[in-house]
């Protein structure tokens, strides 16, 4: 056997392999364009005879979901600033250094990641009403979901300012920076990247997040698509177009900057969270 | 005061504020939330009393109570199936295609990223989308298993009480496969070439090879995994609440949905922290073994 027959083989096996786990995808699209008698058909199509380009107008139109992603984009930035801002530094610190208060830091920060949001969001919600935070429902959410998702955002960063060699830190302060002109000339432009990939990650969670947003923001005109996706699927619905229709405006966006930096999202991933 | 600044802007200062407003942010956000879910679990809160911080302290009423609700031990038997097969399913398919990826040919690791997209589509999509594909009468499932002889007839999967908790799992091991293909392919790539060349030699066949070096090799990975694998199938909400919503008749409900169901259902909000003080508590052992297995690489 030669090694390029082996090596298409291979690849015929892996686009196999590919499609079939990719089929939800490939199904969402499909049944977005078909007509309301040919979603119910049976045999159903695996490729619509007469697609409905028109679906996607209405959705947009009758679901406001101009309104709804507005929101989305309000809490996932607003979530990434605040993690942004607080986290690099944090990240930098437990990576600059190592002694016992790094390991009881790094500690209670990977205990800090794997709580449930649907388990923390009683106290939260209650604690918030309490303060009055809930009369600005989407702040709430924000800050919510910036304390969920820090200690991952941390845990990431700090992968990557391990990787910057600290000689070039201490070349600069010798050349008479502060620390702060050695942090923010040096290190933090050698970390781009590395924050750049970890605060994408961070937005897609924040994009897509549910349980914080339906359980506290109750005025519709500030809930984000998720909660709207989830109106929208009422017990008994058949408008199964219309909701794939909205999922496909949903997650489009989202596909498409995931497949553009796809090589840098993996690596980023898989550096931090295991090595 | 100058002393002070100049730390800041120069010195130990310059990291200690840097580290201590996000931690400050944390422990306020996090950990007062934590301990504040502890308090009302021993209180009776109620719609009236939920503004107010001084209610009644009613001992472990709650818990007793918990214990003495009829569906209690049924949902703690479905969370530990959900979690079971979950873990199971995504741990076997991710590792069996972590393996095959490890084959290197052309386009390898390119194909293999384009499975995480299920991981960074929003839960509530991946819910919707699996909804459609079970739909009982009309489900592209359905109609793919009558046509390969698997069924004869349609399974209501969201609504058969038999089959509704597995609707949830069959969605879940989609969502986690690729995360758990990823994790995996990073520690079999971390694995010394030059063993399996040794096994060769020494007449091991690839059984053999698998056996005694790619699982022995693979232990810590494989402990990292299981325990991530838990955690996150306990943060799993939001196909639930995109497929059965815990229904029909608490089948195919979860303590992590059970307890929001709770709180924002029923306003019992002293029963959904009680039920979020016991799962936390797991989790946190979950925690523990996640941050052990994975503890060469957080002390560098």
């Amino acid at each position: 056997m030669s090694d390029t027959f082996r090596n298409r083989l291979m690849l015929a096996v892996a686009l196999v392999l590919a499609a079939i786990y990719l089929f939800p995808l490939y199904w969402m699209y499909i049944t977005a364009l078909k007509t309301g008698s040919a979603m119910f058909a049976t045999p159903p199509k695996f490729w619509p005879s007469e697609p409905q380009w028109s679906i996607y107008a209405f959705v947009w139109e009758s679901r406001n979901m101009a309104r709804y992603l507005w929101n989305s984009l309000v809490i996932a930035f607003g979530s990434v600033a605040l993690i942004a801002v607080l986290g690099v530094g944090c990240a930098y610190v437990l990576a600059r250094y190592r002694n016992v208060w790094v390991d009881i830091g790094l500690f209670l920060i990977l205990m800090l990641q794997v709580l449930p949001a649907s388990l923390m969001v009683t106290p939260i919600f209650v604690g918030f009403s309490q303060v009055g935070l809930l009369d600005t429902p989407r702040l709430a959410v924000i800050l919510a979901i910036a304390a969920k998702s820090m200690p991952f955002f941390v845990v990431l960063v700090r992968a990557t300012f391990m990787s910057v060699p600290m000689e070039l830190e201490e070349a600069a302060l010798v050349d008479g920076n502060s620390r702060i002109g050695a942090f923010f000339n040096i290190v933090l432009p050698l970390a781009r990247n590395g924050i750049l990939v970890s605060a994408i990650l961070i937005f897609m969670q924040a994009f897509g997040e549910f349980v914080y947003s339906k359980s506290m923001i109750q005025a519709v005109e500030l809930q984000p698509a998720s909660v709207g996706l989830n109106t929208f699927m009422g017990p008994n619905t058949n408008e199964w177009n219309n909701i794939m229709a909205y999922a496909t405006i949903y997650v489009t966006p989202i596909l498409a900057a995931f497949i553009l930096l796809q090589r840098r999202i993996v690596s980023g991933l898989t550096s931090g969270a295991l090595k | 005061m100058k002393r002070i600044l100049s730390s800041i802007t120069d010195g130990r200062g310059f990291d200690i504020g840097l580290v201590s407003l996000p931690l400050a942010f944390l422990f306020v956000l996090s950990g007062l939330p934590l301990v504040y879910n502890v308090v009302m679990s021993f209180q009776e809160v109620d719609m009236f009393s939920l503004g107010s911080f001084s209610r009644p302290f009613v001992g472990f009423k709650n818990y007793i109570d918990l214990f003495a609700q009829p569906e209690t031990w049924p949902i703690l038997l479905n969370t530990a199936i959900f979690v079971t097969a979950s873990i199971a399913g995504q741990f076997l398919i991710g590792f069996g295609l972590a393996l095959f990826f490890w084959v290197n040919f052309p386009g390898a690791s390119w194909l293999r990223g384009l499975f995480l997209v299920s991981w960074v589509m929003p839960g509530l999509v991946v819910g919707a989308i699996w909804n459609w594909i079970l739909s009982g009468d009309f489900g592209v499932l359905n109609f793919l298993l009558r046509e390969t002889g698997v069924i004869s007839g349609n399974i209501f999967w969201r609504s058969d009480p038999n089959y509704s908790l597995w609707a949830v799992i069959i969605a879940n091991i989609w969502l986690g496969t690729s995360f758990n293909m990823i994790l995996l392919s990073v520690g079999l790539s971390g694995i010394p070439k030059d063993l399996y060349e040794a096994a060769e030699l020494d007449g091991a066949n690839a059984f053999q090879r698998f056996w005694t070096i790619t699982l022995p090799m693979m232990r810590s990975t494989i402990g990292a995994i299981v325990a991530l694998g838990l955690i996150f199938t306990l943060q799993q909400f939001d196909l639930f609440a995109a497929i059965t919503s815990g229904g029909p008749n608490n089948t195919s409900n979860v303590t992590q949905y059970w307890a929001w169901d709770l709180s924002f259902r029923q306003y019992d909000f002293a029963k959904g922290a009680t039920i979020s003080v016991i799962m936390i508590v797991f989790v946190m052992f979950a925690s523990v073994v996640y941050v052990r297995s994975t503890r060469h690489e957080v002390r560098g």
